[in-house]
């Protein structure tokens, strides 16, 4: 395969707007045509975040249609619900199964979606789900960055026969020099994760 | 380079050699001044305007000067600045003149789905609509050479796909621009007063737009491809241009059969002026052309004129038949229903939408303030005082505006009743208070919508006489697209070529009585002092002032943070459901406060009525 469309939800402050924009910037480098576009809305800390990304097509709007992203990639356990449609049959979803609840939840005025209610969406659609452990591995006594060890696991997906996790580490290395020693293993512990 | 759509138009700019760039905030189109005022650039001014209409005046006059001029907004934007657009579109420009607008097919923003396209056609005005980001970066450039050329402004618009998209794009070198500038006295063309004076700046400007016809095609920017004789057409403009091959593509999977290069298509760069000899080209090949455009039937009301003219039965599928909505975005599964419908195919079940169901497992995410917003206070000051002056929060109108102001409207607070345009929130509470309406009225607006559009109608309402309350609540900052700066923005916090505007002293200037000055983290002083206003006569205005959190924590302004003492707290959980505060959080049945999140603002401090919450020291 030498095009990915992935489809990205996470909640504003998890930091995944940095994620793609680390595997866009890795693609251009690598000479692969990458266009992505983030739906941030009025989202700012605690908001529903999405974005699109589409690699290794040239010409092709950033927009992908429902049922036909190759893959989806979810940082909150109740965001996932909303990449469920736009997943194409046998296509692979990503999950770091991390749970921000919104206020109505912590207060018991709504409900908040359980994990095992994904899986049987996934099922139901013939999804690939892999989830990752949320409790992320300690550097030093802190555990590692959230989204440098999704990029890690990412490079072990269908990404990283497009993009070479080489790539995402001197992405990673060049925009962070002073964090390389623990971004370097959050990734490679991510990397190891799927 | 990874660029934006909005940051290949700043590029774009420079590289041809822009003197002087304008514009209000306002998503999606913000980056474009985002970009540059992070750059020095000698010889060339970047501004934030106070509204779209100075920012188009103030561009329009460079390009009088003949400079090329850059003035960037969103749709609503250019509902402001129209009022003088038009204006300068009679009178033409010198330098190129080039409007950056940036529509929001599907309302991602939360504003009008307007399509700006109808301006260009109703002011003669050429509007180019880039496709992508290396587009936007071409098309700007193109746009100064056709300005310069017709000797009138153009438009580039842009939507929020393509204005948000990032992509690669090889960025050229700065051009310098020219330190001349020209001055003309010629009241035929800068002036509109009497009746031949206009009708031949109008007749000019039509020409002109006929002049644009013939650069446009010259250059080729519409590019038709024709297929199959009597076969079926594709006419799309801007965005969609990248979806119709997809589209084919997406429609040959779910049973329909289209060979390759038989459709003939038309990929528009923009709507007005209509690519007239290319519509004829296709119409007169076709047998039946689907036409891709969001929002408004521009290019199909026009190919079935053409059409008409040329006495041609097609079929022209699009918006007039009911193939297509116009509201929400397009993407590839959508533009593919009129292939479907070309083909006799039916649509597959959930292929446009994808099965809705999943989606609505998802816990709800109303947007709230940030954790330490002075908003908040000013919330739960006016839900307190209403309580106090003993009404009911259905009695009291409190009207709200554009901005993070607007936030009240949401849980937990449900306090903000209105949101129209910018400004909005003054006149419409003094309309209730002048239709009658018995019961206070209370009015909520930011600082930078107060300077943008507040002020005639605070004047109008002195004038009138209205008994209404009005609370600025005056974080210092543009906020809600991306914290730009405004005229009360202080200097401190700024620098260059900035001189702050105090809020306080444009009020004593408007004859306010009744002048009242609070800190929205004071929520106990700031419901006294929202009573006591509530029960003056005339127009009484709080002045609530308190810096953003955001920029506050950005410059290191944070001293303390808010604590909870386990053995004091009961998990009543009044904190999280009076605040909402997102650094407020239940874990292991505990409440918590995210240390690195809390600002120490204190409004949890005094929502907890078991003195559980403490200060921190940093």
């Amino acid at each position: 395969m030498n095009k990915l469309d992935i489809y990205f939800v996470s909640v504003g402050g998890q930091g995944a707007l940095t994620v793609c924009a680390v595997i866009a910037e890795a693609a251009a480098d690598f000479g692969v045509p990458v266009v992505h576009v983030a739906t941030k809305g009025m989202a700012q800390r605690g908001g529903a975040v999405c974005e699109q990304m589409r690699i290794g097509r040239e010409d092709v709007s950033p927009v992908i249609s429902p049922g036909k992203a190759d893959m989806a990639v979810s940082m909150e356990i109740s965001e996932s619900f909303k990449a469920i449609r736009f997943l194409k049959p046998g296509g692979t979803f990503v999950l770091l199964p991390l749970i921000w609840r919104p206020a109505a939840v912590m207060l018991g005025k709504a409900a908040y979606p359980a994990l095992e209610e994904l899986r049987e969406e996934a099922e139901k659609n013939r999804i690939k789900l892999l989830v990752l452990n949320p409790s992320l591995p300690l550097f030093g006594a802190k555990p590692v960055k959230e989204n440098i060890y999704l990029l890690g696991a990412l490079s072990s997906t269908e990404l990283g026969s497009i993009i070479p996790a080489e790539s995402l580490r001197n992405c990673i290395r060049r925009k962070w020099p002073k964090a390389e020693d623990a971004n370097m293993f959050a990734f490679n512990e991510g990397a190891a994760a799927l | 380079m990874m660029v934006s759509g909005n940051e290949a138009i700043a590029y774009g700019a420079l590289h041809a050699g822009v003197k002087l760039v304008s514009g209000y905030p306002g998503t999606p189109s913000s980056e474009v001044i985002g970009c540059l005022m992070n750059m020095e650039l000698e010889g060339t001014h970047v501004e934030w305007s106070v509204n779209e209409k100075v920012a188009v005046e103030t561009a329009a006059a460079a390009g009088w000067a003949g400079h090329r001029a850059l003035c960037t907004m969103k749709m609503s934007g250019l509902n402001v600045a129209y009022d003088a657009l038009i204006g300068f579109a009679y009178s033409g420009t010198t330098g190129g003149l080039v409007i950056y607008v940036t529509d929001d097919p599907g309302a991602t923003t939360g504003m009008c789905e307007q399509d700006s396209r109808g301006f260009a056609l109703m002011s003669d005005m050429v509007m180019l609509e880039p496709d992508s980001v290396k587009q936007s970066y071409e098309m700007i450039q193109t746009a100064f050479e056709i300005s310069e050329s017709i000797g009138s402004p153009v438009f580039v618009r842009s939507v929020t796909n393509v204005a948000q998209a990032h992509a690669p794009l090889e960025i050229e070198k700065r051009a310098m621009p020219s330190s001349k500038t020209v001055l003309i006295r010629d009241i035929q063309r800068f002036t509109k007063a009497g009746s031949v004076i206009a009708t031949n700046q109008h007749k000019r400007l039509i020409a002109s737009l006929e002049k644009a016809s013939a650069i446009i095609e010259q250059k080729g920017l519409n590019i038709l491809k024709l297929g199959e004789k009597d076969g079926l057409g594709i006419v799309s403009v801007g965005s969609l241009n990248k979806i119709a091959e997809e589209a084919v593509e997406l429609a040959n999977e779910n049973g329909c059969c289209f060979e390759p290069g038989s459709i003939s298509t038309l990929r528009l760069a923009c709507t007005i002026p209509y690519a007239h000899s290319e519509m004829d080209r296709i119409i007169g090949h076709c047998s039946a052309v689907i036409v891709l455009e969001e929002l408004e039937p521009y290019v199909e009301r026009e190919i079935i004129v053409r059409a008409f003219r040329a006495n041609k039965n097609i079929r022209v599928i699009g918006k007039l038949d009911g193939t297509y909505p116009r509201s929400g975005e397009y993407n590839a599964a959508v533009a593919a229903v009129g292939l479907f419908a070309y083909s006799n195919v039916p649509v597959p079940e959930h292929f446009v939408t994808g099965d809705p169901l999943p989606a609505q497992k998802c816990a709800a995410r109303p947007i709230t303030c940030c954790a330490g917003c002075p908003h908040r206070g000013t919330y739960l000051s006016i839900k307190q005082a209403i309580k106090e002056e003993g009404f009911k929060p259905e009695d009291v109108l409190v009207t709200g505006d554009v901005g993070c102001t607007i936030l009240g409207m949401n849980p937990p607070f449900h306090i903000l009743w209105t949101e129209t345009a910018m400004g909005s929130s003054i006149p419409t509470a003094a309309g209730y208070k002048l239709s009658g309406l018995e019961t206070p009225v209370i009015a909520t607006i930011g600082d930078s919508t107060f300077f943008h559009a507040g002020i005639p109608p605070l004047i109008n309402a002195v004038q009138h006489e209205v008994d209404m309350t009005v609370i600025i609540m005056d974080n210092g900052w543009t906020a809600m697209t991306g914290m730009q700066v405004n005229p009360g923005t202080e200097q401190a916090n700024e620098g260059k070529q900035h001189r702050r505007i105090d809020i306080y002293n444009v009020l004593e200037g408007l004859d306010i009585e009744n002048i009242y000055v609070t800190d929205p983290y004071d929520t106990g002083g700031m419901t006294k002092t929202l009573r006591e206003a509530l029960n003056q006569k005339g127009v009484k205005v709080v002045l609530a002032r308190r810096e953003c959190a955001i920029q506050a924590a950005r410059r290191g302004a944070r001293h303390s943070y808010a604590a909870i003492n386990k053995d004091l707290c009961t998990k009543c959980k009044r904190c999280i459901s009076m605040t909402g505060c997102p650094a407020i959080a239940v874990a292991d049945g505990m409440v918590t406060i995210d240390r690195e999140l809390c600002n120490g603002c204190s409004i949890c401090f005094n929502a907890c009525p078991f003195k559980a919450v403490e200060r921190k020291l940093l």
